[in-house]
């Protein structure tokens, strides 16, 4: 993609070598859908900068104050900062992270109570009170030394109402890929309660709701546990695997898994393949839709590719059926994820890359309906982004964080 | 700027080989084999280590650094048998003891190591190698661990002691491998099928189920005694990653090398392109390319010896020592491609031997400029070094016992007889390979 001039004339003469739907769980309704050809240009309220100390990682955004963390720093301490998001983003504060080089992820939890920052070189989890969320307060970090080789990503969430954290370790050191769930009751003690080895080669990142967890395992495509709310027992200290499947190309990266509470609909999970990239320069990889109405054997019936991009993170304004996905130096893209998105004429349909099974095309079914960052004159590298009331922030490793508006349904 | 390196290195290939005036039918290496002059068996032996004191500003981190190590320890040895029909040749390296944290040398990369040049196996190699004559040629078939058939000679068989930065784009080593072998004349060519997994550890041994997951060829032309052409390409699958999930690479290098008399005098020119390739989504993904020439001379009692070279290297996320890069790779993505412009010189003073032991001290002074090929990366020199303008100063003795050997990475009829390059071989020098 990114060679330099070459000699490949002169040395090829030389060496010379060398869709269909199924049932859902819940049918979809036939609700209007957005069949725009010409995606709109997404509008930015403003930008957050701290150029050029940081290379910005991902965000987690509550309410009007933000935190994004950073990443490959030249030193192993550390930083995430905090933003105030109530208009133009404006850094009010940061944190630093000691004995790490690189801060991953971060999340808050529901009640807004606890924030959690993975890490990794070296490897933890570092839990932080929000009783003021301006200024996290340090409770523990989580290093047992089994993920000290690093800590991916780190996820949060709540079964029968506890809170839990989901971390996908990474391998090394001769050791395989795990999953380690922990027990967030008290955030100030993590307790290990599961560890699972799994991933080809990784597992990156998880998706939990509702006690299902969507695992992302990179060439193992994408499990799906009951951990307590799929009726087969499962529990976070004890998963059961419900289902899996391959998606095309493998490197699943994350997963979400859609509810749309308009239409009721659960029945498809966008899963993100994480390709080669080169950071601030190129990325790869394609947005692929899953059918999951049926746990025990999910599918794959669309995909949504972006010429000289790769996608990363997602959020979702389900209210509205708006998926954004981070695309690196594709900027931000909005795809209208309402109704049925497994059944499409042949025109519809396109070949992903490597493949020789046409599937729908979200493009070519006018699902694109929005592109944000890219015309702001300045290359951008889009790591994540979440949804949160109406604005869509994302967290750009070159430029620091900008706050767009959301995209309508017309 | 990078083309122009590029044209230069095919043109001094190219006039290297044009300074020779004819083929050379039967140059001196085992082109036939006549049981009657040769011995029934043969045993060359050589050891080697090099004590140095490395001095670089900056490295790794943004500040400078200094190394006391002792580097390429190795035992060399080659068994001939069946006259010379049959032959082991191993090499055996401590480095795994000496520099288990690498050597410091900025710019190189490969391994999990960065800036420092990794240590290699403790088995470096370990081949045996069987060869036959058919008709007017000859064959030779080898397996076990060592060089896949590509590129040019292990670094540590030429006279700079310092790695090039491009020692993972011009080189295959220490791989599981079967390689075939025919020679005709000036001519060779050689087939291998070996797997693609580099080692991670010292005393990593290559794993049996990536054995055949990739494959190169290499041509190899005489022209002279003293002169050799070699252009050569390889698929090599997930060299970075054990487990078979990291990206391909494909391979493509051309060089050409003059040695005159006695080791005296030594060029080599050499280009080598590596890409990255996505399988799954048959897509490349990056590029690097590098240029080098170098060469040594005799001047009466002194060694000078010159190496320029341009290469490109990825960038990765470094862990918390600032030399290391996780093996595996928690995904497929680089920070950047760093081209590098380095100019290495080396003076070496005369040697001096006790019974079989030579020492050659030396010294090496390397100026290393360093940019990002890409101005939209985030790995850039200034961020990494905080600056793109570094030295690295090394001084150090040659130690030896033993005939030096003059090549390292070739195998049976493909092996090239020759002096050894007279800067490495003070003292105890042979007229022979091995």
């Amino acid at each position: 993609m990114h060679f330099t001039p070459r000699l490949s004339p002169l040395l090829g003469l030389v060496l010379g070598a060398a869709c269909s739907s199924s049932e859902a769980t819940r049918p979809d309704t036939t609700l209007p859908v957005v069949t725009s050809s010409s995606p709109v240009t997404m509008s930015v309220v403003g930008r957050g900068d701290f150029k050029p100390s940081r290379i910005s990682g991902e965000i987690a955004v509550r309410g009007n104050t933000a935190y994004t963390t950073s990443w490959n720093n030249t030193t192993t301490s550390s930083a995430y900062y905090i933003w105030d998001v109530s208009g133009t983003p404006v850094l009010v504060d940061s944190v630093t992270v000691d004995g790490a080089r690189t801060l991953g992820d971060v999340a808050v939890s529901d009640d807004g109570s606890t924030l959690v920052v993975a890490t990794e070189s070296s490897g933890s989890l570092a839990t932080y009170s929000l009783t003021n969320p301006r200024k996290p307060v340090l409770l523990t970090r989580f290093a047992p030394a089994h993920i000290t080789v690093g800590v991916h990503t780190a996820k949060i969430g709540r079964v029968n109402g506890m809170l839990y954290g989901f971390l996908s370790i990474d391998p090394g050191g001769g050791a395989k890929a795990q999953l380690v769930i922990v027990d967030l009751a008290n955030p100030a003690a993590p307790q290990e309660i599961n560890t699972t080895s799994i991933g080809n080669p990784y597992v990156h990142d998880t998706f939990m709701r509702d006690g299902l967890l969507f695992l992302g395992l990179w060439n193992d495509g994408v499990a799906i546990w009951d951990i307590g709310g799929g009726g087969k027992g499962g529990t976070p200290a004890a998963p059961v695997e419900l289902g899996r499947v391959k998606t095309v190309n493998g490197k699943v990266h994350n997963i979400w898994w859609v509810k749309d509470p308009v239409t009721g609909s659960n029945r498809y999970a966008f899963v993100g393949e994480e390709s080669s990239g080169n950071v601030g320069v190129s990325s790869s990889g394609d947005v692929h839709v899953i059918d999951v109405s049926d746990m025990s054997a999910p599918r794959e019936v669309a995909f949504y590719t972006v010429s000289g991009a790769g996608t990363h993170n997602f959020s979702v304004d389900e209210p509205n059926g708006i998926l954004y996905a981070a695309y690196y130096n594709g900027g931000v893209r909005a795809l209208d994820v309402r109704g049925t998105l497994g059944t499409c004429t042949d025109a519809q349909k396109s070949l992903p890359a490597g493949s020789t099974v046409a599937l729908c095309d979200l493009r070519k079914m006018g699902r694109e309906v929005g592109i944000g960052l890219l015309d702001q004159g300045t290359p951008v590298f889009v790591w994540g982004v979440q949804y949160v009331g109406g604005a869509v922030y994302a967290s750009d490793m070159n430029n620091g964080i900008w706050k767009l508006r959301s995209v309508t349904r017309p | 700027m990078r083309m122009p390196v590029a044209r230069t290195a095919v043109l001094l290939a190219a006039a290297t080989a044009l300074a020779s005036a004819r083929l050379h039918a039967q140059h001196a290496g085992h082109v036939m084999m006549d049981t009657s002059t040769t011995p029934r068996s043969t045993m060359h032996v050589m050891a080697q280590a090099i004590p140095l004191f490395t001095r670089a500003v900056p490295t790794a981190g943004g500040n400078a650094g200094s190394q006391l190590a002792v580097s390429q320890v190795l035992v060399m040895a080659r068994l001939g048998f069946w006259h010379d029909r049959g032959a082991i040749a191993t090499t055996l390296d401590a480095e795994g003891l000496t520099i288990p944290n690498g050597e410091f040398d900025t710019g190189a990369y490969g391994e999990g190591f960065v800036d420092r040049r990794h240590p290699h196996t403790y088995v470096h190699e370990l081949m045996v190698t069987g060869r036959g004559v058919i008709g007017a040629a000859s064959w030779s078939a080898a397996g076990g661990r060592g060089f896949a058939p590509f590129g040019t000679d292990d670094p540590m068989m030429r006279p700079l002691e310092k790695f090039p930065v491009n020692h993972h784009l011009s080189q295959i080593l220490e791989r599981l491998a079967a390689i075939g072998a025919l020679r005709l004349g000036p001519a060779m060519l050689e087939a291998a099928a070996f797997g693609g997994d580099e080692p991670t550890h010292p005393a990593s041994v290559p794993r049996l189920d990536r054995f055949g997951d990739s494959w190169s060829v290499r041509g190899t032309v005489l022209p002279t005694h003293a002169t050799e052409l070699q252009a050569s390409y390889a698929r090599v699958a997930s060299p970075e990653d054990v487990t078979g999930a990291g990206l391909g690479q494909r391979k493509r290098s051309i060089s050409a090398r003059y040695i005159g008399p006695g080791g005296g005098r030594y060029v080599l020119a050499e280009w080598a392109k590596t890409v990255d390739h996505d399988a799954s989504r048959n897509e490349d993904a990056f590029g690097y390319e590098s240029a080098l020439v170098e060469g040594a001379v005799r001047a009466g009692p002194l060694g000078i010896a010159l190496r320029l070279e341009q290469s490109e290297r990825p960038e990765e996320g470094r862990l918390a020592e600032p030399f290391r890069t996780p093996r595996p790779a928690s995904d497929l993505s680089i920070d950047g491609i760093t081209q590098w412009r380095v100019a290495t010189l080396q003076l070496a003073a005369p040697g001096t031997s006790i019974h079989r032991v030579s020492g050659v001290p030396f010294m090496e002074l390397a100026r290393l400029w360093a940019g990002a090929r890409d101005a939209r990366s985030v790995a850039t020199p200034d961020r990494l070094y905080g600056t793109s303008r570094l030295w690295m100063l090394t001084a150090g003795v040659r130690l030896r016992a033993g005939d030096a050997h003059a090549r390292m990475g070739r195998y049976g009829v493909a092996d090239i007889d020759g002096p050894a390059i007279g800067t490495l071989a003070s003292g105890t020098m042979s007229p022979h390979a091995h």
